[in-house]
């Protein structure tokens, strides 16, 4: 059999697609052996104990419930409808402020200006900083009595709020706050802009538009396959918004910044209710599934792809 | 060539789904990690050399104190090797339960008050009234009776206490030197505490000071005790099944607490509070504030004041405070219960609660006979004795401590207490929060440990 195979291999040697094909799995393969092996183990893991009363520590315990901790999620379990609404006005505020400032960014250091090197690293370096150590940051800046933010205001006349000791400042400060991380997004576009042919802005410039017209009708249609993947992407990570609020304000003041993955964290690993805490897991896949989803729907009628679709 | 380009579309909703499953990966629960157990598998012969692993959270500081100990623990017991794993405090409650899921639990560990009933009920923590009965010389009477039944499951001993210590009155004796008001005493009651509080103030200062530094209402743990017992109010009932907040004695006692913060304004509002990194109290901004025995060695530390203690003040119904602390316990996957034993014996003998707490200043140890090595010892205020007094005569382990959801339930209360000193929500609205929020979860957690 063997000496069968080394026959066929001497005979027909592999094409270049084919060898591109082999080369192309071995290179992925370590990667996709710890997707299968630490992340699919886990996922599949966290599936079946979604309809155990698994506490997380004895297996030889557990015990079947079938779907009530879907059930009492859904229709007995206040904080879950709480987390689940804050966890929806961050990601909105968080996506909406985090996309428009990103590409405010990306347009401003786009222009061929003396220092635009310096700058882009200045505005991408606060993205690959500690979570933490940011979080904590943030905490004095929105440190009501001596932060910076309630100072800058207070040097127009505006007595700053209680940030994050006040049920209605709470999210907004940290959806603020999540404009820190902005770089990763800005970078994005801005390889998106710098792919915008030229003679396209060239071209309307001859038919006389000015630069919201160009912005408009060549700047955005250009771009919007790129802000469509920023935006898919900012979605399923706001939804999964959990070191600032452990760190910042643990979900308070009461429950005004208890947010979904704060819950599941807590679930799991306070409470020693993984098998309620794997239900929320998957009850929160489910709704950035069907989010991911309808936005794939909704992007034919707003993005643009030159080539067509293939 | 043949090949098969992805278009843009493609290629951007591929990475779109890929990126997206890697950001759902975070759900997922991280691995555990190896807590350095012995691999040698089945119960140690007698004297084979063994490696005993201790699961511990001692920062950095205080652990060349620990390799003290262990040194001349293994030079006495050259067929033991100790194997320490440190956690940070803040994340040792997390990891522990990580462990235990993979089984690879050190074979001793840390286990806080708070922590001792679930994780003794979830079978992390294994008895050790077998050892106790029959090991004459460790002398479990001198362990404060308080102190061991937050480790005690089903009428057995999980873990020994460690340190034990109750809630008193500290303060600050700059502030009440420069107001020329006698220090906290004795004869003091609550009624005292808010005069005095309310003279020692003056928030509008160009360095605000306040009399009380507003960590009441705290209704958990031994907080809860100090707080509700002066007034005779109880957080639960024996059964731990119940919440006992709809009194007028949990209401009046709530009330007397907040409106410390929000009527009187003589201690800072929780945003006040947060201008101090460490807090109001060990700014000096504070003229008087709890002070649990665990808190002097970072007080002796970091306060650049004068400071003593003074008994809690008497309420309108008694003289109540609460006392906790934490202790260590075999846990499910020892291998060698016989050598955890050897070292627990000696660690949390008098010998070693002096060495290790009492004589460092590092806590007021568990065990009454070596209370004194710490009363000597130097970061402990000139009225240290008043928390022997307390122990003696007034002082209760708080509540929960034998419920499964005293972690639930603790968060729970916090919730609504923060909302109350931000002056979001009144006494009765908090108390009754807590109540509707709380009963549910009691109940489940009281019909689980019955099952």
């Amino acid at each position: 059999m063997v000496l069968t195979i080394s026959a066929l291999i001497r005979r027909r040697p592999l094409t270049l697609h084919q060898r591109e094909q082999v080369d192309f799995y071995i290179a992925i393969l370590p990667w996709l052996l710890g997707l299968i092996l630490f992340t699919g183990g886990p996922v599949l893991a966290s599936l079946i104990f979604s309809v155990t009363n698994w506490t997380g520590m004895n297996l030889a315990e557990v015990k079947w419930v079938g779907l009530e901790n879907f059930r009492t999620l859904l229709f007995d379990d206040g904080l879950f409808w709480i987390a689940t609404v804050n966890t929806f006005y961050y990601s909105f505020g968080a996506v909406t402020l985090g996309t428009m400032g990103a590409l405010f960014v990306a347009i401003l250091l786009n222009q061929n200006l003396p220092g635009t090197t310096l700058l882009r690293v200045i505005y991408y370096l606060p993205s690959i900083t500690s979570g933490v150590a940011i979080s904590i940051l943030w905490i004095w800046l929105f440190n009501p009595q001596v932060g910076l933010v309630n100072y800058l205001l207070s040097v127009v006349g505006i007595k700053g709020p209680l940030w994050l000791g006040s049920q209605d400042w709470v999210k907004p400060a940290l959806i603020l706050k999540s404009t820190w991380g902005i770089g990763a997004n800005m970078i994005i576009i801005l390889a998106g802009l710098q792919g915008v042919p030229v003679s396209l802005y060239e071209a309307a410039k001859i038919d006389g538009a000015n630069w919201w017209h160009e912005f408009r009708h060549v700047t955005l249609p250009m771009l919007s396959p790129v802000l469509f993947f920023v935006v898919v992407i900012s979605v399923i990570n706001s939804l999964q918004i959990l070191t600032d609020v452990l760190v910042m304000t643990q979900g308070g003041p009461g429950t005004a910044s208890f947010v979904y993955v704060y819950y599941i964290y807590q679930a799991a690993f306070q409470y020693l209710k993984m098998g309620y805490a794997s239900a929320l897991a998957w009850i929160l896949f489910a709704i950035i599934l069907a989010l991911t989803l309808l936005q794939l729907w909704g992007s034919k009628r707003w993005v643009y792809y030159e080539g067509g679709e293939h | 060539m043949r090949n098969s380009p992805l278009s843009r579309r493609q290629f951007l909703r591929f990475s779109a789904g890929v990126a997206g499953l890697a950001a759902l990966s975070a759900c997922a629960p991280a691995a555990a990690p190896s807590a350095g157990g012995d691999a040698n598998g089945g119960a140690a012969a007698s004297g084979e050399a063994v490696n005993v692993s201790l699961g511990l959270t001692w920062e950095a500081a205080f652990q060349s104190h620990q390799k003290e100990f262990d040194d001349k623990f293994m030079e006495a017991h050259p067929d033991i090797t100790l194997e320490p794993v440190y956690n940070t405090w803040s994340d040792h409650n997390n990891v522990v339960p990580t462990w235990a899921a993979a089984d690879t639990l050190p074979d001793i560990i840390y286990v806080h008050g708070s922590r001792a009933f679930p994780w003794a009920f979830e079978g992390i923590t294994i008895p050790l009234q077998s050892y106790i009965d029959t090991d004459t010389e460790f002398n479990v009477e001198d362990v404060w009776a308080e102190a061991l039944n937050l480790y005690n499951f089903k009428g057995e001993q999980h873990g020994i206490p460690y340190d034990h210590g109750p809630n008193l009155l500290g303060y600050n004796k700059d502030m009440f030197d420069a107001a020329g008001i006698a220090y906290p005493d004795e004869t003091w009651t609550m009624d005292t505490l808010r005069e005095t509080a309310l003279q020692l103030t003056d928030a509008a200062g160009e360095v605000p000071k306040w009399g009380w530094s507003a960590e009441m209402p705290g209704l958990s743990n031994q907080d809860g005790v100090s707080s509700l017992g002066p007034w005779g109010a109880e957080l639960l009932n024996t059964d731990e099944n119940t919440l006992l907040l709809d009194t007028d004695a949990a209401l009046e006692s709530t009330q007397y607490w907040t409106d410390l913060i929000l009527v009187d304004k003589s201690a800072p509002t929780p945003a006040e509070s947060q201008a101090f990194e460490q807090g109001p109290w060990i700014a000096g901004q504070v003229g008087m504030a709890v002070v649990p025995s665990w808190e002097t060695p970072s007080l002796a530390s970091f306060s650049t004041f004068a400071w003593d203690v003074a008994p809690w003040p008497e309420g309108p119904v008694a003289r109540a405070t609460g006392s906790f602390g934490s202790g260590f316990s075999m846990t499910k996957n020892t291998q060698h219960p016989d050598q955890d034993w050897a070292y627990l014996r000696e660690y949390l003998s008098k010998e070693g609660m002096e060495f290790m707490w009492g004589s460092s200043g590092r806590g007021s140890p568990a065990r009454k006979s070596a209370y004194d090595s710490w009363m000597n010892s130097d970061t402990v205020p000139e009225h240290v004795h008043y928390y022997l007094d307390a122990l003696d005569t007034y002082a209760i382990t708080g509540r929960p401590y034998q419920t499964l959801a005293a972690a639930e339930l603790n968060d729970i209360i916090t919730r609504s207490v923060t909302l109350l000193k931000s002056g979001e929500i009144d006494v009765a609205s908090a108390l009754a929060a807590i109540m509707e929020e709380g009963a549910p979860v009691l109940t489940a957690a009281y019909e689980r440990l019955n099952s």
